[in-house]
């Protein structure tokens, strides 16, 4: 399967501000969360997805063509709900929603049925007729997605698509994001500053920091499982139990800390595991769970960060 | 993306399946964006599919534009032919009886046009699209000054055919396909400078009240500017084209083929003032959207 999106040191500059530099990056299919701090170059490069921004250097490649050259062919196979509120306030959500997806191409009678259905299906099919001007947050946020999807592109592009939504919102937010990707089979960059929200839903990552990328791939070849760390969850029947793995274990020569019923082992080799589990038959603690350690997201944005 | 299972059989039932479906139809071009754009400011301007209150301005000011027409077509009806010869005014003066209607028509139609996607930064979601924003532009531009032939174009042509139905239009059809010809030349010129005026002015700023407030201030102060260089210091009368509405009365009285009122300046000057006027309107407008930073 192609890439989707496809960059090569591809470089943006505001004035005197970088905010891409020598970007490399692939895209693949499925949910792609784009991950930064502010600033770091996120909004700019997916501006430069749709063609607005020519790059200043190195080359951009969207489903296959250049964005630059081929705006309009691309931007009708892509998808895009900005950061900022973009909806007109006087207009109903099922007028926005159908007009924008004729101005992506699609027939009057099309892009009015298709209006109603994804409406219905970001949950807003009893107020489509009200005026989006009487909408909350919440609701916005979700005629923006329904507006980006309407037209069934191959590419989404959702800026911030959780911002100002409460924890409740958010969480229905992330499952809609979730259903596009996965559901509906379009690919999709989310772009997002909340790490966890990313790693919730994404199957892949590009990391920007700085306006470089720092780290970019599958999540699961990112987190990998060489956390350099053991997790023993032990039976919570004594709260000393914890604790007196971690004295046996530094007795022994391995270092450990508890986190109430778990203890985080440093996993210097594999007899480690042995090691532990003398302990805790000596100590009669009963064991639940042992492995290895997985890498969050937030590890790798860290590690990353650390790296350069 | 609805499937629609027709089961009609002896119970007549239907399974109506309402779940999302990939589009595989027909996809349309830059140019169905265009006429997308076209129409929904079109509708928006002439406050169509929004609250009553929004209809008020634009159907006000066709009223004013068409009011005198229609009057004039009653009065043919009403008074005898010797009559009416010496109250009813010629086709290129009948815009004397309408430029406040125009006037008002302009001073929010290019505002409404444009501002409000700024405003709401609904502009992002279009660039988004198959748009570029010259394409965006030219089909907001299409869509003001097709708005504004409903005043420039319409009540001559009201006023062409009413009289024509009485027997009181030109003679014969090569006659009354000169004056139609002359109605719509004169028509549509004066929309598409207007059109300029207007879309230039609201380039400028993303509030309405702000554009329609400059695109007044644009049309009473280049008459005040014009008016003291010829008044007060004595310049020639061609310095009148400087006035915004000048300009489009003289050309339409060029186009039926009389002096005007700056009978001493050549027609091809006042051609030139309308073309050059417009293309600065146009330029100005088509300078800001290019500098314009949706996303960043």
């Amino acid at each position: 399967m192609p890439d989707v999106v496809r960059g090569d040191r591809l470089t943006k500059r505001w004035g005197a501000t970088t905010a891409l530099a020598d970007a490399t990056f692939a895209i693949g299919t499925g949910v792609t969360g784009l991950v930064g701090a502010n600033g770091a170059g996120k909004t700019t490069l997916l501006g430069m997805v749709l063609g607005l921004h020519r790059p200043d250097g190195g080359t951009i490649e969207v489903l296959g063509q250049d964005p630059v050259t081929f705006g309009p062919r691309v931007r009708a196979r892509v998808g895009y709900a900005p950061e900022h509120d973009a909806l007109p306030p006087d207009m109903t959500a099922h007028d926005v929603v159908r007009h924008l997806a004729e101005v992506h191409g699609l027939p009057r009678r099309a892009a009015t049925e298709r209006a109603s259905d994804v409406l219905f299906e970001v949950g807003l099919g009893e107020e489509r007729f009200r005026q989006v001007g009487t909408f909350s947050t919440g609701q916005r946020q979700r005629v923006k997605l329904a507006q980006a999807i309407a037209h069934d592109p191959d590419l989404v592009l959702l800026d911030e698509p959780t911002n100002g939504l409460d924890p409740v919102q958010r969480e229905e937010m992330l499952h809609l994001i979730r259903k596009v990707g996965h559901g509906l089979g379009m690919n999709v960059v989310l772009s997002s500053h909340l790490l966890e929200e990313v790693e919730r839903v994404s199957d892949a990552v590009v990391i920007l920091d700085g306006g470089r990328v720092v780290a970019s791939g599958r999540m699961a070849e990112l987190r990998g499982t060489d956390s350099g760390e053991l997790v023993v969850q032990v039976d919570g029947a004594s709260i000393d139990a914890g604790p007196a793995l971690v004295e046996r274990l530094r007795d022994d020569g391995v270092a450990a800390v508890a986190r109430g019923e778990r203890v985080v082992v440093a996993l210097e080799g594999p007899a480690v595991y042995d090691i532990v589990r003398d302990a805790l038959a000596d100590l009669d603690i009963g064991l639940r769970r042992m492995e290895q350690r997985v890498s969050s997201l937030e590890d790798v944005f860290m590690a990353a960060g650390d790296d350069e | 993306m609805s499937d629609f299972i027709d089961m009609s059989g002896p119970s007549g039932s239907h399974i109506y399946d309402g779940g999302y479906r990939k589009y595989t139809g027909e996809r349309l071009g830059q140019s169905a964006a265009v006429w997308s754009v076209w129409r929904q400011t079109v509708q928006r301007v002439m406050g169509l599919r929004r609250p009553a209150r929004s209809k008020v301005l634009p159907f006000l000011s066709v009223i004013i534009a068409y009011l005198p027409a229609a009057v004039f077509v009653g009065l043919v009806a009403l008074l005898p032919k010797r009559i009416n010869q010496s109250v009813l005014p010629a086709y290129h003066e009948y815009y004397g009886f309408i430029t406040a209607a125009i006037v008002l028509f302009v001073v929010f139609t290019g505002p409404e046009a444009l501002c409000p996607d700024r405003r709401s930064r609904v502009l992002s979601l279009y660039l988004a699209a198959p748009l570029t924003r010259a394409t965006y532009l030219l089909a907001k531009a299409m869509a003001v000054a097709c708005v504004l032939t409903l005043v420039t174009l319409g009540p001559p042509l009201l006023l062409l055919v009413g009289r024509a139905l009485q027997g009181e239009g030109p003679q014969g059809p090569l006659g009354f396909l000169s004056v139609f010809a002359r109605i719509a030349g004169a028509g549509l010129m004066m929309a598409v400078f207007y059109t300029a005026v207007s879309l230039a002015v609201s380039s400028l700023t993303d509030r309405r009240a702000f554009a329609a407030g400059g695109t007044l201030l644009a049309v009473i102060g280049t008459s005040i500017v014009a008016g003291i260089l010829v008044g007060a210091l004595q310049l020639s009368s061609g310095w009148f084209l400087l006035n915004l509405n000048v300009p489009p009365l003289e050309l339409v009285a060029r186009i039926y083929g009389m002096p005007g009122q700056l009978s001493a300046q050549p027609t091809w000057l006042v051609a030139a003032s309308v073309a050059g006027w417009s293309v600065a309107g146009f330029a100005l407008a088509w300078w800001r959207y290019q500098r314009l930073r949706v996303t960043r």
